[in-house]
């Protein structure tokens, strides 16, 4: 029962996060927008334009190597109209968010980046009809982490510190000290911000895609990314481990011998390239 | 392929992606650079290119296995991920030439 209390309470902490007053100014404004009900494509497109930072910042992103489209798109109407809306919407919180990764976690956005990559080639693979979507799961599954470590501060650096002093995964410490993992944190933001029911459990089960009940294959695909990521050693996403997957669902994506190659070179190559991305 | 700054090309560099001014192609994917075309390159306002090859490696490779063999620690004797430590394990050495 107590626990349960803990977890509405950090459930209602985590979705109050508009009013935190060290929230970057443009994940504020992008996080109020995306609550809205009904969010046309023109509302996106006109804000991301008056924000000329913000619109290089996006072009960048959907011309990089992780969305497919090099070079081609030259505005946000266009990268709306070629990516379609959930993934403009989930492309502007990366890109806010981006901000305090890099001042929080050194290393989790080029894990994120990468995630990115691997969850697009595997999507594409499966012959998905979406696989940009699935990509911007995986640029977000660790977002919970990014909030956590903004509203949980001290909680946090004795998470990271534990995770480190006993050689465990951050996802267990972070059982200890908190009611939830950042995969949960995940989970409700992904919700809070309006994101159709496969993002919202790509992102909420990438710990335990065996959870998944409507989108199972974008979870295997972003638990499969995150792991192979690591594996690889690109980026840091809070510990240096990488985790067992999850047998049944490394069986359904059947990942041939070459397909794995293909992925770690393909995240070789972009993280090379998006090292001064953004 | 990789990235690299104009200062940093050598002749005998193949160029991973084609060279573009607008839309016209200068110089296309494979082509093989000469001094002369480097020093053409280097007036054009150019920043960076995509070349052929992998990108130099940060860490020798034997740190790069021994952190690789840190990572997977825990994990070995879990279904797959002997496979998995494998393909990794060959697409580091790949990185260093074999």
């Amino acid at each position: 029962m107590a626990d349960n209390i803990e977890l509405q309470k950090m459930r209602a902490k985590v979705e109050g996060i508009n009013t935190l007053p060290t929230l970057p100014s443009t994940l504020r404004q992008i996080s109020v927008m995306l609550e809205k009900p009904r969010l046309t494509m023109d509302e996106i497109a006109r804000f991301v334009s008056n924000d000329p930072a913000l619109t290089t910042k996006v072009l960048k992103m959907v011309n990089s190597a992780a969305y497919g489209f090099p070079g081609r798109i030259s505005s946000v109407s266009h990268a709306i109209m070629l990516l379609g809306l959930n993934v403009i919407r989930g492309l502007l919180l990366g890109i806010s968010v981006f901000e305090l990764m890099q001042k929080n976690m050194t290393g989790l956005w080029e894990h994120s980046l990468a995630c990115a990559v691997a969850a697009r080639y595997i999507a594409r693979q499966k012959k998905m009809k979406e696989p940009e979507e699935v990509s911007i799961c995986a640029l977000l599954h660790d977002i919970g982490k990014a909030i956590v470590m903004l509203q949980y501060s001290t909680e946090y650096e004795q998470i990271l510190r534990e995770a480190k002093d006993r050689d465990i995964c951050l996802y267990e410490a972070e059982r200890n000290y908190l009611a939830a993992t950042h995969a949960e944190v995940g989970l409700w933001l992904a919700q809070k911000w309006r994101f159709p029911a496969n993002l919202v459990e790509a992102i909420g089960f990438h710990h335990q895609p065996q959870s998944a009940r409507q989108a199972p294959l974008e979870t295997a695909i972003v638990h499969v990314s995150d792991i192979l990521v690591r594996a690889k050693g690109v980026g840091f996403a809070g510990d240096l481990f990488v985790p067992a997957v999850h047998p049944a669902t490394w069986e359904m994506l059947q990942l041939s011998e070459e397909d794995v190659n293909a992925i770690l070179t393909q995240i070789e190559e972009s993280a090379s390239m998006t090292k001064e991305e953004i | 392929m990789r990235r690299i700054t104009i200062d940093k090309l050598e002749p005998g560099m193949i160029l991973a992606k084609p060279l573009l001014r607008g839309t016209m192609v200068i110089l296309g994917e494979g082509a093989q650079l000469t001094e002369a075309w480097i020093s053409r390159i280097e007036d054009m306002e150019i920043e960076s290119l995509f070349i052929e090859g992998h990108p130099e490696q940060a860490i020798p490779k034997e740190e790069a296995l021994a952190r690789l063999d840190s990572r997977f620690q825990h994990v070995e004797d879990q279904p797959h991920m002997k496979f998995l430590k494998k393909l990794v394990k060959e697409h580091i050495e790949g990185l260093y030439g074999g």
